[in-house]
Formats: C-alpha cells, structure tokens, sequence
C-alpha cells in the first residue's frame, strides 16, 4: 500500500523546492573551491610581483580576480535554479 | 589539501622575473665599453647597486669601490632568495648558494697561501652561502691555513678540509666534489628533475673547462680524473676518463660526439687560447638554463635562471671595469663577456 503523505501535490513541491535549493547550494559551493584553487597561485604570484614592483598592483589585482568569474558562472546557474525552475 | 607545484612555486617564480627584470640589460654592455670607469661608476651608483656604493662610499675609492659593492649586492640579492623562499625552494636555493661557501673558503685559503693581505681577500668573499659575512672577516684575520681550517672544524665543509697535506689543489678538489655531490643528493631527495638536469649539465660544462684546460696544459690522465667531477649528464665516468686519455687535438675531434660540440664547433679550428671556448660554455649554460624555465615557468629553475644571470652580470662588470683599468684593448674585454 502506497503511503498517501507521498503523493500528496503540496509535499512533492515542497520536495522539487528542496532538490532545487541543493543544486543551487552545489553549484555555488563548488565553484566557489573552483575559483579559490584558480587563485591562489594568481594570488601567490600577484603579491610577488608587487613586492618588487608596487606599481604592479592592479594589473594583479586584475589577474587574481579573474577565476572569480566561475564563481559567477555559479551564481548565475543558482539564481537560475532558484527563479526560473 | 597539499600545495600544488604551481603553488609552491607561484610567489618565488613571480619574485624574481620581477627581479630579473630589473637586471642590467645586455645592450648596456657595449656602452660600457665605451665609457671610462668614473662613467660605469656613476651609472652603477645610480642603478640597482646605489644603496651599495653609498654605503660602502666611505670607506673605499675608485674600483675597490666598485668591486666591494658588486660583491655586497651579489651577497645581499641572493641572501634574499633564500629569506623570500619557502620550503622545497628554500631548501635547494640554500643548498646551490652554498657554492659562495665553497668560493670563500678556497678564496681565503688561496690568499692565506699566496701570503695576500686581509684586505686583499676580503676583496673577493661574497658572504651569500650559510657563513656569514662577521664569521668570514674573523677566519680571514687568522694568520694560517691551519688555522683558517681548525676555525671551519665545525661546518660541514670540514671533512674535504682536514686532510690537507700541504697541497691546496687537492682540498679544492674536495670541496668541488663534496659541493656537487651534496646537491646531487639534494636534487634526488627532492625529486626535483628540472633542478637534477640543470645540475647536471652544470657539471658537464665544469666538467669540459676542466678537461680543456688540462688537456692544454698537457697534463697526465690520472691527474685529470682526479680533478673531474662525477654525476654530469652526458658525460659518464667511462667517457671522462676516455677523454682524459686523449691527446689535446684528438680530444677536440672525440668531443663531436656530444651536443655541447654545436657550441664550440666554429672556433673547434682556432684554440689558441681557451678563452673564447670557457666564454662559450658559459653562454651556452645561461641560454641552457634560461630556455628551460621558460619550458618550466612554475618550478625552481627560473630561480636558477636568475641566480646564473646575476652572477654572469657582475662578472661581465667586474670584467669591464677591471679591463678598462689595466688598458686592456675592447676586443679582448668583449671576448670575455658572457651576454
């Protein structure tokens, strides 16, 4: 005999709602590590250029904030998720 | 989670193409040649070595100036290496700058020997290996090489040290191997290949100056193999003692065999002196190395690359200034300098 509580409409979205806010999670989360294992050898590299040269400070600003893009693209996929679904 | 190689070596790599750049660059040379020492001088004290010559201003003139401030820079820049590196980096930048260990101390023993004054050989030490520059002037005040070797009993150089007899060929020698040999094992230890092939192509290069100036000096076979030193990457133990045996043209002719011939291949026909082929082999060291850290930009070896264009850069001044100081025609200064 099928549990009627699982059928019931208001507990399936309720559980679609739920799937949907762990994806979202997931794909900020993960891009999140993604974009923090990218920088941190920019980042290493960016602070040593600056040691030598102060003047390099926003060239690598600019350059250790690129990975943070995939942080974006996550965002986006989450935002995604989270109104269109 | 454990660093990756890019990020072991990312902030030191970065650090020094910035200090790289800041290198003299190799256009300046010929100028140099056509200006008179207070010209370099000036141009020197107004460069990367400025804190240098005014400090040392003081105290001496003319090209003791110069010179004292070329070592002190030398000295400080790769003191600096190994306080900016971490780990794995640190540990073969301290372990390859002990070279300035192994050049101090037989700089000290030559002058001991040679009956030089303190001042004299206080004139060549370049405190950038792990003696410091306060322990170097205390040796350098001892009166004998016994005694300079009794005060160095507690490093590690001691035991190619103690057995010395009289003669400083051999404790030189000793040094040298016991030098390559422990960065031989530093380099296996690490694992580090990029670092174990550029060592061992840096011993056959020492290897060749060797076996050329030897040869040329007619020396005997036994003799030379005890000066040769083991672990090269092209030349193996047989080979070396093949060549050894060789007289000088046949030894030439026997070199075809091996890579390092396209470099000398054009003036193989022209050696009366050795001059222009130990030129060569140091250019070909210096291109060697810098070609490899372009191929391996995240690894130890643009750090070599740098520490090879910094030595090479102070030799080339020391070369300029020296030359134009004894008169010695542009022609042969320029012969002598690695760019």
């Amino acid at each position: 005999m099928v549990d009627p509580s699982v059928l019931d409409p208001s507990m399936v979205a309720a559980n679609a709602k739920g799937m949907i806010a762990i994806g979202a999670g997931i794909a900020v989360g993960l891009c999140g590590i993604g974009a923090g294992m990218g920088e941190q050898a920019i980042g290493a590299a960016a602070v040593g250029a600056m040691a030598e040269d102060e003047k390099f400070f926003g060239k690598g600003l600019l350059m250790t904030v690129i990975p943070e893009s995939i942080a974006i693209f996550g965002l986006v996929v989450a935002l995604i998720l989270l109104f269109v679904f | 989670m454990g660093k990756s190689q890019a990020v072991k070596y990312a902030y030191i790599v970065a650090r020094v193409r910035g200090m790289k750049g800041k290198l003299i660059p190799k256009e300046m040379y010929p100028k140099f040649l056509n200006m008179d020492i207070p010209e370099i001088t000036r141009f020197i004290g107004e460069s990367e070595y400025k804190k240098d010559v005014d400090e040392l201003g003081k105290k001496y003139k003319g090209t003791d100036l110069f010179e004292h401030a070329l070592n002190q820079n030398l000295a400080l820049t790769y003191r600096k290496l190994i306080e900016v590196s971490q780990d794995e980096a640190n540990y073969i930048i301290t372990e390859y700058l002990r070279y300035w260990d192994i050049w101090n101390i037989k700089t000290i023993l030559r002058g001991k020997f040679s009956g030089a004054s303190d001042d004299d050989i206080l004139e060549d030490v370049v405190s950038a290996g792990q003696l410091r520059y306060r322990d170097l002037l205390e040796i350098i005040k001892i009166g004998t090489i016994e005694g300079v070797i009794a005060a160095l009993s507690k490093t590690p150089y001691y035991p190619a040290l103690s057995g010395y007899k009289g003669v400083l060929a051999d404790i030189e020698n000793n040094l040298d191997k016991m030098y390559y040999g422990s960065l031989i094992k530093a380099g296996e230890s690490s694992q580090d290949q990029f670092f174990l092939k550029f060592l061992r192509t840096e011993i056959d290069l020492k290897n060749l100056k060797i076996l050329f100036r030897m040869k040329r000096a007619g020396m005997e076979r036994e003799e030379i193999i005890k000066l040769l030193i083991p672990g090269g990457i092209e030349f193996n133990e047989t080979q070396l003692g093949k060549l050894a045996s060789l007289p000088f043209p046949e030894f030439v002719r026997a070199l075809e065999e091996f890579s390092y011939w396209k470099v000398i291949a054009d003036i193989s026909g022209e050696l009366t002196s050795l001059i222009n082929i130990e030129t060569r082999l140091d250019k070909y060291g210096l291109l060697n190395i810098t070609r490899i850290s372009y191929y391996y930009p995240l690894s130890i070896l643009p750090v070599l690359d740098y520490i090879v264009s910094k030595k090479m850069e102070v030799d080339n001044l020391r070369i300029i200034v020296r030359g134009k100081e004894t008169k010695l025609p542009e022609e042969i200064i320029k012969a002598h300098l690695v760019m």
